[in-house]
Order: C-alpha cells, then structure tokens, then sequence
C-alpha cells in the first residue's frame, strides 16, 4: 500500500516545501482523487501541527513553516479540486478587531481554517464594525471571526455585534471572538456567539458552525 | 527600610519583612489626572505629573517611570499608531523586504523621545528617591520583530544566520538605551520581550540565549540588577530564561507561578507577577484585587518573590484596584480582616444611617481600612481634616468609618460604596479611592452647609 498520505503528511510537518510537493504529485499520478489527498494527507498534517500546537510541544515558527509548506500543496491541487467541483466547506470573514494591528494570532487562526477547507476571507487589521458585516455579506459567510490582543481594543467587540445585529445577516452569521486578554465571560458579556482560546479550536468551532450551517 | 531598599534585598536573595510590590504601570497613570495616553507619552510635565500621583495612590515599592516599548523601534525608522487609551503600537517595518540587512545605527541620547524619558526619570528619581525605578527597554526580539515584521518567524528556518545578526543587534541597541537608563538613575533595568513565549526553548538557546546572556551581564556590569519580563504561555522558556542570568523573570497569568518559581529558585532568580490583568485589575473589584494579591502573596512567600500585575496594567484599569492591592501590601492583616467581614455579609450588623436631612452640621465620613495602617487612608483622613480647619465658621465633623469594624461594611453596603478608602459628605459619596485636594474638599464642605 502506498504510504504517499503519511509522506505528505510528515513533510508537511516539518515544513518540507520541496517534498511535499514530490509526494503530492507522487499522489496525483497514483490517481488518488484530489479530496483525498487534501483530507487525508496536507489536512491530516495540519491537524497534528494544530494538536501540537494547542499542547504547547511546538510554537508559532514551526506552524508557519508547516502552513507554507500546505499551501504549496493547496495551489497544486486547487485546479483539479474545482475541476471535480469541490465545494469549501464554509465561509469565514476575520479580521482583528477596530485600533487593534496585532495579526500574528489571527494569520495563524486564518491558516488553521484554511487547513479545515474553510474559505477564510481574511480582511486585514484594524477593521471597523460595518466592515466585518460587508465582506460577511458580499462573500456570504458563515462565520465573522474578530481577535483582539489589547485589553483597551477588546471592547470594539461589542460594536460588530451591534452592527451585525442592525444588518441583513442578523442571526444568520455567528460571531467568533479570541485573543489574549478574552475569555468566555467577555464573549458572554457582550453578546457574541462563540470564544476559542486558541487557533486549533477556533478552526474545529468554525468548521462545526459551517457544517450545521450547509446541513 | 525603603521600597527601593526592599526591593534590592530580595533581588539579591534575601528573606524579606514583607512582600515588594511593582505595579507596571504605564498609560494607566494617565487616568490619575484626567490625560489620554498619547499626552503623558509625549509631555514629560505631564507623565511627571501622573507618576508623582501614581507613587502616592498605589503605594509601589518600585515602578517603572515609562511603560513603553516602541520607543527604539520609533527611533531606528518604524513608524508609530498614537491611541488615546494604550501605549502606541508599531505600523510599519522597515526591514520587511526580502532581503535581511542588518542595520548599523546605535542610539544616542538625543534620539526620538529618549530626551523625554530620561528628564522624567531625573524628576522622578529626585522626587521619589526611596521607590526603586525600573528602566523599561524592548527586549531584543520584540525589537527585532518590530523592525523585521512577523516575516522573523520564518526566517528563523530560512535565514539563521541573519535573525541571529539582527537580534544581537538589537540587544547592543537595547544595551545602549540600558546605559542611558541607569545613568538617569533606574535602580533595575527590564528588558520586555512578549514574542518570547511564542517560539520554543530550543529556538530560544539557538537565537535569545547568547544575546540575552550578554544583555544582562553587561546591565550587571554597571552594578544595576535585571529583569526578563515575558508575557503569555512562556513556561517552557522559565529555565533557558533563567541560564541567560538576569536578577529577576516577570510573568503573566499564563504561567503557573508556583511551578515556575521552583525552577527560578534553582538558579536564585526572583520571580516576579502575576495578578491577572484582564479578570481581576480590569474587570475585578477592589476586593476581588486585595484577595488575589493576598493569595498570591501568601504562596509565594518572602524570598525571592515581588508581587506585580502580569504585564502592563490596562488603561481601563481602576485606580481603586491598584490602591486595593498596595493596601493588601502594606496592610495585609487588616485587609484580610476586612475581607472577611466582606464574606460574611449575610451576617452583618442592621444599622441605621445618620438622619443627614437633619444634621445641624456638615458630616464628613472619611471609610477606610485603619488610617493607621493603610498609607492611601491615612491621606484621606488627613485631607479631610485639613479641609475642616479652613472652613472657618462652617461647623464640620469628620468621622472615620474603618471597615475593620462590621458596623462599616454595613454603612457601605447602605449607601452603596464599593471602593475605599473614600470621602462622604451629608451622605453623598463624593471622592472614591483618590484623594481630593484640600481646597476642593473645602468647596464641597462650604456647598453642603448652603443646601
């Protein structure tokens, strides 16, 4: 049996560009469909970097390098995913919050997602309530994702439930909130859906959310 | 014995009387006079202005002058964001091209706003001789981030050789601000390094150790001790911290502080934090504040161990709960007694308030902890009386409620109060947890006697 997918999947970990994309092609020509080698090969990889992640066994460089290591594998197979009509599994706008330009955590929550097959919009930093209600609208999203890293900027958070709340896509879309200083009582306090302590289970929460959504 | 004095002793590994404590407070200050955070960073009058109040409120043992860590980034060509609420943060990076080149420029003490820093520290070190000042500089990783962007984190796969270069740069860069610090009178110098606790420890020996290493010898060189802030999950990092040398590890509330101090202990290091800023200092009440500092106080003992917020404190933060924990501090006993009767609500005593539609005179209840113990209290006490004796034909009492006494967590829990020590007039709450000026008490005295 192959072990093409175990192959993907450790060089993937270890950030190997170059091999992950040998063994990705190695894949494509052993007729493997493309879903399956995205699930069950970068996907798979990404997931054990994500757990690692989460234990605090591996830090921010090492997942970076394996998520620059899965999108060479992604920009390979996107042509034959949409080719075989693939569809994302959902759609998540993210931003950091309102005042707020630090990006490490959300750029890492938005590869995370990325590597669930979620389509991640990602709008940058220092957005502005109506702007998460506008990309949400104009991609139809499923999930508006906000982070915060600054105890004075955390406090926005409660303006884009306001504004999604005053907008068309009031109780269709859910609102996910992380960042150092928030917990679960702030994200109760000001009325958003969701908090996630940290990347992999923002990206499990949100693919949840999108599954229940195309249910 | 001195706050400085204290805080000496136990950075050099000594059993103390009693706990030092730092409040890390930066744009915070800025509150105590009604100033946005942009002003005190860029007025050295004014910061002034705000640590003088901060030194008497807060009751610190030591305290940084100036909480801010893009002052090099400013200077070696980032360009800042200015809030009126926090600290400003770096916007631009401008070794974030493709190709690394190490910059060569040091700092001089004429550069961006080090003239600034360095007049306040003079000021406040001849003001406040007996608080120990601590010189706050970038850590050299933060610093090389804020120059290079998070682009560092994949060169530190791609190009070693060039983050390596970059980062003992930015500690000579440090080192430099370091020196300048010291000779404007810092008693310890810190170096906050955030972006610590996001790489592993071995990333940290291959890029930080050796760096740091020298950083912190050469601080130790000047007869000044260290101190390694970090904040986040940094528990893997404590013990590669700990072979770098510095006096002192600050952390946050992401750390297990009693786990971390056995490995800081095993090299003699003084651990120092870790009060929680979001759910206690910004969210909590004061009471919630003087418990958590009380917990922690008693599990850490008093060897090797300085009692301090996690990081910088929230600007949103109360001025009540830092006041809280510096009573806790200095009145550890007659706050804990005043807890309990805070606990033991449901079995406090009925009172009746003073009937003050009626009084034929103007009271001013001054509710403290003990003014006795309790330096913030004490001041309120004084303020009070020193108002009454310019009043001239006004006929004024002034009574202290301590809430030592269940009868006066049963008048606070009337009339509402939460925090104190505080003022009230004819049964108005007037001035809560800040001592107001004597004139201004006078006024409100003269007012109340009209009504």
């Amino acid at each position: 049996m192959s072990t093409v997918f175990e192959d993907i999947s450790q060089n993937l970990q270890k950030g190997k560009m170059a091999e992950v994309k040998v063994f990705v092609q190695q894949a494509i020509d052993e007729g493997i469909s493309p879903q399956d080698i995205l699930d069950n090969g970068l996907m798979a990889g990404m997931d054990v970097i994500g757990q690692r992640f989460k234990n605090n066994d591996i830090f921010i460089p090492e997942v970076l390098i394996a998520a620059r290591a899965m999108s060479v594998g992604t920009d390979m197979l996107r042509p034959l995913l949409v080719s075989a009509n693939v569809k994302s599994k959902g759609t998540v706008v993210i931003g950091t919050i309102k005042d707020d330009l630090h990006d490490i955590g959300k750029n890492l929550v938005r590869m995370m997602m990325e590597s669930k097959g979620l389509n991640v919009i990602d709008i940058g930093t220092d957005v502005a309530p109506e702007k998460y209600v506008e990309a949400a609208i104009e991609n139809n999203a499923d999930v508006i994702a906000c982070s915060a890293l600054l105890t004075t900027t955390m406090v926005h958070i409660k303006d884009v439930v306001a504004s999604i709340a005053n907008s068309s896509i009031a109780g269709k879309v859910k609102l996910m909130v992380g960042g150092a200083p928030i917990n679960a009582d702030f994200c109760e306090s000001v009325g958003a859906d969701y908090y996630t302590p940290d990347a992999p289970t923002a990206a499990a929460k949100a693919l949840e959310i999108c599954a229940l959504a195309h249910a | 014995m001195t706050g400085k004095q204290l805080i000496l002793d136990v950075l050099q590994g000594k059993t103390v009387e009693r706990c030092p404590w730092v409040p890390y407070t930066g744009s915070q200050i800025a509150n105590l006079k009604g100033y946005t955070a942009e002003e005190i960073f860029k007025s050295a009058d004014k910061l002034l202005e705000c640590l003088i109040e901060a030194e008497e409120q807060y009751t610190p043992d030591g305290m940084p002058p100036i909480f801010d860590l893009q002052v090099e980034a400013e200077i070696l060509g980032c360009d800042l964001t200015w809030y009126k609420n926090t600290p400003p943060t770096v916007c631009t990076h401008p070794l974030s091209g493709s190709e690394l080149v190490i910059p060569t420029q040091r700092l001089e003490k004429t550069d961006g706003r080090i003239p600034l820093n360095l007049d306040v520290m003079r000021r406040f070190k001849a003001a406040k001789p007996d608080v120990a000042m601590y010189g706050l500089v970038c850590g050299p990783f933060t610093l090389a981030s804020h120059l290079r962007g998070t682009n560092i984190f994949m060169d530190m796969y791609d190009n070693e050789e060039g983050v390596k270069a970059l980062v003992n740069y930015c500690a000579d860069v440090v080192a430099d601000l370091a020196k300048f610090y010291i000779e404007a009178g810092c008693d310890i110098i810190a170096a906050v390094d955030p972006l610590v606790s996001q790489i592993s420890p071995d990333m940290f020996e291959t890029f930080l150790s050796e760096p740091y290493s020298r950083l912190f010898a050469s601080i130790k060189e000047q007869g000044v001790p260290s101190s390694f802030f970090v904040c986040g999950d940094a528990t893997k990092n404590i013990e590669p911290m700990c072979k770098t040398a510095p006096g002192c590890i600050a952390i946050d509330e992401n750390v297990d502080i009693v786990e971390a101090k056995k490995v800081t202990d095993k090299y003699g290091i003084t651990m120092s934090g870790n009060l929680q800023l979001t759910i206690t200092m910004l969210l909590g009440t004061q009471q919630d504040n003087q418990k958590e500092a009380i917990e922690l106080m008693e599990k850490m003992g008093t060897h090797l161990f300085i009692l301090a917020p996690g990081c910088d404190v929230p600007f949103d933060a109360p001025a009540a709960n830092l006041i809280g924990v510096g009573q806790a501090v200095h009145n550890r006993e007659a706050v804990k007694k005043a807890l309990e009767n805070y606990t033991a609500k449901d079995n406090l005593p009925e009172i009746d308030l003073p009937d003050y539609e009626s009084l034929d005179h103007v009271l001013v209840e001054v509710v403290s902890i003990d003014s006795k113990t309790c330096a913030a209290c004490g001041y309120m006490v004084k303020a009070a009386n020193d108002a009454q004796a310019i009043c001239g034909d006004v006929k004024v009492e002034v009574v202290e409620r301590s809430i030592m006494y269940p009868e006066n967590i049963s008048f606070m829990n009337k009339i509402e109060l939460k925090n104190v020590p505080s003022i009230v007039i004819n049964g108005e709450i007037k001035h809560v947890s800040l001592i107001p000026t004597v004139e201004q008490l006078r006024e409100e005295i003269v007012l109340a006697s009209q009504k």
